[in-house]
């Protein structure tokens, strides 16, 4: 019998059409047991989804513990990660503020406390503010982010939970070179690299060679695809360059696209090399814009994995 | 063979308009794929909009039957099982607004249209053209002697024809067709040829029409060849089968009672699938179950994974 190295793990953005409009499907326990038994036919094994979502989980069953028992039900195993919804606000949580700092922990650490149950093992943060609010971005200010993700993560790991950093193609931590300098200040017991493939290709760095650098450290990943380069610094863009960019109105699709510009079978024979063990995230946020859908999206998502990716590498 | 799960692809087809670009078609066939089916029943279509549902569409974006094979492998859909063709649709290729199997005078060009659907699935390595037997019943009412006679005539002709391609005809009886009744449907199977032609068994489109599948596939099981594994959320208990252009009014729009929708997912009706599957697998059926998403809501993708989990967790499992 062969043993998977992987396990396929879906990134929560899903919305679903009603009657009322397009809802969350935290909305009701029966749209969340579609949801559940919709990713999980096609392979995945567990979700990672907001942490604004473990409010509506408590109110839909009770308990996280009944939750995650409802969802196992289902073929679903766990929540894997928690996104960690930051507003960045220089006046209260904004990294490369030091004087925001005690708030940004305290604040991840009720997170912690509020999430036991789920199985949690991952806490994916963006390290930085958003480009516009963080530049000049100097090595002081990279400096302080690292020290507040250190304290974050020494934290969290207190409660079992990883912390991984995520960066946004906007996120004030982006080119290679601040990426080399957040890594080499931040403790590697500590703190740990996510790696979403489109936004780095977006931000004109290979995520290949990033996960090459870094793949000590690489807690999970969130496999999605782009068919464009921010050439014209749209990371700089207020306000918000992922949602409202005018030059791109969608930046993400999903993997198998024929003009997607992840080397995804690249990745897959980085992760083969190093000995990569464990689950993958699948994400593919605003899969809805321009009139798509996120079980198609899904669904194809899954085919690419089936029929490209577990050939190089399960 | 044991029993072999296909999925139908009508489900994407909701006007002329949509599944017509290549692009629409190799996504939906992954999706398909994806959800673990890996072989399709095709819908014998009209117009230049549809390229997979005609020969002569499949020639112009695909070649040949033989390259439309291969681009479906490449997809992950390793067979065509089956074809549906419903001679009472109008078609822009036969020149017709619709053929009825009652009258004897259209039987040649049922015999024609469907030996051009036929050929195409035997090229694609298929094994049953399901045909729609009868029109519906609002159009010419009960069926008599006369009409039943005349119809299995067309579907003896069709099914000797069939064989000929090492094919099998099933006849699919729907919720608005003329046969209504099992002492119906066991008159037909009677006279209709019982090595060429058998019956496909839709467990929705029966339960709408007041059957109990359960029973009914025991009495039948012999002739019953092909499955539609879809649920139906509602009975038709107010015989709106008899509405003028019942298509429309009550499938549609659901008839008086305004049913949203007559056709679900499955497990989420009234069909009790795994009682019929366990039946199924007492009488030792060997065949294919063809799963659809037919009429059901946006996204596609949605229904055709809800009912893959079904069938994983709930129908496998047993």
């Amino acid at each position: 019998m062969t043993t998977r190295k992987l396990r396929w793990a879906y990134m929560d953005h899903w919305r679903i059409d009603t009657p009322q409009g397009q809802l969350s499907q935290y909305t009701s326990v029966k749209r969340f047991d579609e949801f559940l038994k919709q990713i999980s036919a096609i392979g995945f094994e567990a979700i990672e989804t907001f942490d604004f979502h473990l409010g509506p989980l408590k109110e839909l069953f009770g308990s996280l513990e009944n939750a995650r028992a409802f969802m196992q039900a289902r073929g679903i195993d766990k929540v894997l990660s928690l996104f960690h919804a930051v507003m960045y606000d220089e006046r209260q949580s904004a990294p490369h503020v030091r004087a925001t700092h005690d708030h940004i922990v305290n604040y991840a650490q009720h997170i912690m406390r509020s999430s036991a149950g789920l199985g949690v093992e991952n806490f994916i943060v963006m390290p930085a503010g958003l480009y516009y609010d963080v530049e000049p971005v100097t090595d002081d200010k990279l400096r302080a982010c690292a020290e507040l993700w250190n304290r974050v993560g020494k934290m969290t790991l207190e409660y079992g939970v990883r912390t991984c950093c995520h960066h946004e193609f906007f996120c004030g931590i982006r080119s290679a070179e601040q990426l080399r300098k957040f890594y080499e200040w931040t403790d590697p017991r500590y703190v740990f690299f996510y790696c979403d493939t489109a936004q780095h290709v977006i931000a004109g760095v290979d995520p290949v060679d990033l996960y090459l650098k870094l793949h000590d450290r690489c807690g999970g990943f969130h496999l999605k695809d782009t068919h464009h380069v921010d050439l014209t610094g749209d990371y700089r863009r207020k306000p918000d360059a992922e949602v409202m960019a005018p030059t791109t109105p969608r930046w993400f699709h999903e993997m198998g696209t024929p003009q997607g510009l992840v080397d995804f079978p690249a990745l897959m024979a980085a992760m083969k090399t190093c000995g990569y063990e464990g689950w993958v995230g699948v994400e593919h946020d605003k899969a809805d814009v321009g009139g798509g859908n996120y079980p198609e999206s899904t669904a194809l998502s899954a085919w690419y994995i089936q029929h490209v990716l577990t050939k190089i590498y399960a | 063979m044991a029993i072999e799960w296909g999925y139908a692809v009508n489900q994407w087809k909701a006007g002329f308009t949509s599944f017509a670009r290549l692009e629409e078609i190799e996504r939906a066939l992954k999706v398909t794929a994806a959800c673990g089916f890996s072989s399709i029943e095709l819908n014998g279509g009209s117009g230049r909009w549809d390229p997979i549902g005609r020969p002569e569409n499949v020639a112009i974006n695909f070649g040949s039957p033989a390259h439309f094979r291969l681009k479906l492998k490449d997809w992950g859909i390793g067979r065509v099982a089956s074809t549906f063709f419903d001679p009472t649709v109008m078609s822009f290729e036969e020149l017709h607004f619709g053929l009825m199997s009652t009258r004897r005078e259209d039987h040649a060009r049922i015999l024609a249209q469907a030996r051009i659907h036929a050929e195409m699935l035997a090229e694609l390595g298929g094994d049953c053209l399901v045909v729609r037997p009868f029109p519906s019943f609002w159009k010419e009412g009960a069926l008599n002697g006369e009409r039943m006679a005349a119809a299995a005539a067309c579907w003896n002709a069709v099914g000797e024809m069939t064989a000929s391609l090492g094919l099998k005809t099933v006849l699919h009886v729907d919720a608005l067709s003329a046969l209504r009744t099992v002492d119906e449907f066991e008159h037909l199977l009677e006279l209709c040829d019982r090595d060429n032609v058998g019956l496909a068994f839709d467990t929705a489109e029966l339960t709408i029409a007041g059957h109990d599948v359960v029973a009914l596939y025991r009495r039948l099981h012999e002739r019953v060849w092909h499955f539609h594994f879809k649920d139906a959320l509602a009975v038709d208990t107010l015989g709106e089968y008899r509405l003028q252009n019942a298509e429309r009014a009550m499938i549609a729009a659901g008839g008086e009672r305004e049913i949203p929708r007559w056709f679900g997912e499955m497990g989420t009706g009234l069909v009790d699938f795994p009682a019929l599957l366990a039946a199924m697998l007492e009488l030792g059926y060997a065949g294919w179950v063809i799963v659809e998403s037919d009429k059901g809501p946006a996204p596609i993708a949605s229904g055709m994974m809800l009912n893959a989990w079904y069938r994983k967790h709930v129908l496998e499992a047993a």
